[in-house]
């Protein structure tokens, strides 16, 4: 469903989603994106966390459910301010966000 | 003084409702003779209207001013003179139902400063041809043109057999009074064509309203379209009335592939791209950055003026200056609407990007407006469509001259272009007779023999399911 990608010196994680994003597979990423996320955060200070970016890379993505943007929304609550991105949307999927009014708060590009 | 101008305002509606109880009197012939009469005494104002607008306003080019009035004038009345306004205005054998055309009442027009005499002919020509009075707000700085025209085609009314106070005036500058008037109970509709404010006041106030506001309108040149050719059009689309048509473009969006073509057509056909130091001078005349809108200053002006107000030197007979932007939004202010001879011009590594770049533009300011695709690749034209959200896309056109319909397509031709609700508008068309009239339907008893063919107590046992209620409706007996 998704390749994750940690990179402890940029501090960056990295999320590659394939496929369609629907109701049943972003209710279980959520789960798994948050167990992968704690799991790091083990060997982290929370704090420390705050600092970190994620990144969620949709190139292969030709679908997002209602469900996939609460997720975005969710990840994007984990880490600070302008720390959350989506990079290489679909025109399709940009304008999803655009119509969801998140396309700057989830900086979509 | 309130209660003065509440008199003034039950005044002019008072007069508005008896014009409007003579008018629902005339047969499409009587009002065919006075949309006549008042198109042919406009259209022959066309040229004094323009030099005037121009002179009063400072906004703009007299001999395009002039296309705007035969806009408003002739092709609006060529477009409505044949439609059926009043009265019966189709009957169906088939369905049984008959349409019947009964006007709204008065109407309060809002005109802009822009465009003044001829949206103020145009929304007298469709108004008459609805049998609604029609009572104009003017821009403050355009009352004396729009307050002639107005003064034309009352004449010309009146003379035709239109009722007395079939075109009013309101006294432009209070905002007060304005807002009376719109929110004036015996009000039938608010058309109102300008900023977003003016909108919002005419949703705002309890009547109906056609309200439509600003665009934004985005420009994409497809690797497959004709370089020296939409070059050419958005030139022309641009420069027309320096810029003022809410339709023109705003900005140009290419992929880097093409990019060194695009930037050399404009430059060998006299457009000028700004450094960036020229870039920033121009941008703080043009754009007033804590609203992020433009400038009143700057719009309808020439290059040379603008050049000069920002203190930039550039060649001379420049048509277009151009600034290089690299995002959207408010560090990048020249990316807003800006009805001058300005445009942003963006370069993006591919199709998908650039794209993408045009819904940013298309979300800053212009939701639902117009667009403009230059392409020969039907499959983009669509993909580009589906995904910019706006009333109107042109495909290889001027985008001033596409949207406002009549000349290089067959829109209707209208001053008054919808922008949907994402506009906070109820409409994307183009605003023509057919929004005026209420349409009342006359709806023969012609029964639905599969719903009478049903036996009912089906419909009262728990026992049927929707498959057993879709057999039964559908059952050929």
């Amino acid at each position: 469903m998704f390749d994750f990608d940690f990179n402890p010196e940029e501090k960056q994680f990295t999320c590659i989603f394939k496929g369609r994003m629907d109701t049943v597979v972003s209710s279980q990423l959520l789960a798994e994106l948050d167990s992968k996320y704690i799991s790091l955060s083990e060997n982290e200070d929370k704090n420390a966390l705050l600092e970190f970016s994620i990144i969620f890379d949709l190139k292969e993505v030709n679908f997002i459910s209602s469900s996939f943007i609460r997720l975005c929304v969710a990840a994007k609550k984990r880490v600070k301010d302008g720390k959350f991105s989506i990079i290489n949307s679909d025109p399709f999927i940009k304008k999803t966000f655009k119509i969801a009014g998140l396309d700057d708060i989830l900086n979509v590009t | 003084m309130a209660e003065n101008l509440m008199e003034r305002a039950n005044d002019i509606l008072e007069k508005a409702v008896f014009a409007a109880a003579e008018f629902q009197e005339f047969n499409q012939e009587q009002t065919n003779k006075v949309v006549e009469a008042v198109y042919r005494a406009a259209l022959n104002a066309r040229i004094s209207l323009a030099k005037m607008a121009v002179e009063e306003t400072g906004i703009g080019i007299w001999q395009d001013k002039v296309w705007k009035n035969v806009i408003g004038t002739q092709l609006v009345y060529e477009n409505i003179k044949d439609e059926k306004t009043v009265g019966i205005i189709s009957q169906d054998a088939v369905t049984g139902i008959s349409e019947i055309a009964q006007p709204l009442g008065p109407i309060f027009a809002v005109t802009p400063v822009t465009n003044p005499t001829s949206t103020a002919i145009y929304k007298i020509l469709i108004c008459l041809k609805t049998r609604n009075p029609i009572i104009i707000s003017a821009h403050r700085n355009a009352a004396r043109s729009t307050g002639e025209a107005a003064r034309i085609c009352y004449e010309a009314a009146l003379t035709a057999g239109a009722p007395e106070d079939c075109i009013q005036m309101i006294p432009a500058g209070s905002r007060d009074f304005t807002q009376m008037v719109m929110a004036h109970p015996r009000v039938a509709l608010i058309l109102a064509t300008g900023g977003t404010g003016l909108v919002k006041a005419a949703y705002s106030s309890g009547n109906p309203a056609i309200g439509v506001g600003p665009g934004n309108v985005p420009v994409f040149i497809d690797e497959s379209a004709d370089i020296p050719y939409a070059i050419s059009s958005i030139i022309k689309s641009k420069t027309f009335d320096n810029g003022t048509v809410c339709a023109s473009e705003q900005s140009v969006i290419v992929e880097d592939k093409i990019a060194e073509k695009v930037r050399k057509e404009f430059e060998r056909q006299h457009c000028y791209f700004l450094s960036l130091e020229e870039a920033l001078k121009v941008e703080k005349i043009a754009v007033v950055k804590d609203s992020m809108s433009m400038s009143p200053f700057i719009v309808g002006q020439s290059v040379a003026t603008i050049a000069e107000k920002a203190g930039i030197t550039v060649p001379e007979g420049t048509k277009i200056l151009l600034a290089e932007l690299s995002g959207v939004g408010k560090e990048h202010l020249l990316s807003v609407e800006i009805l001058a001879p300005i445009l942003a011009f963006y370069t993006a590594k591919d199709y998908h990007s650039a794209i993408k770049l045009c819904i940013d533009l298309n979300y800053l300011g212009g939701i639902g407006h117009s667009a403009g695709i230059y392409a020969n690749d039907d499959k983009r034209v669509m993909e580009f469509s589906q995904l910019i959200n706006a009333g109107r896309i042109v495909v290889n056109t001027p985008t001033s001259q596409g949207a406002v319909g009549g000349t290089f397509n067959m829109l209707p031709p209208s001053l008054t272009l919808g922008c949907g609700t994402g506009g906070k508008n109820i409409t994307t068309e183009n605003i023509t007779v057919k929004h005026l009239i209420n349409i009342q339907r006359v709806c023969n008893r012609k029964m639905n023999d599969r719903f009478f063919s049903v036996d009912k107590d089906k419909y009262l046992d728990e026992n049927c399911d929707e498959t057993d209620l879709r057999y039964e409706y559908h059952k050929n007996h």
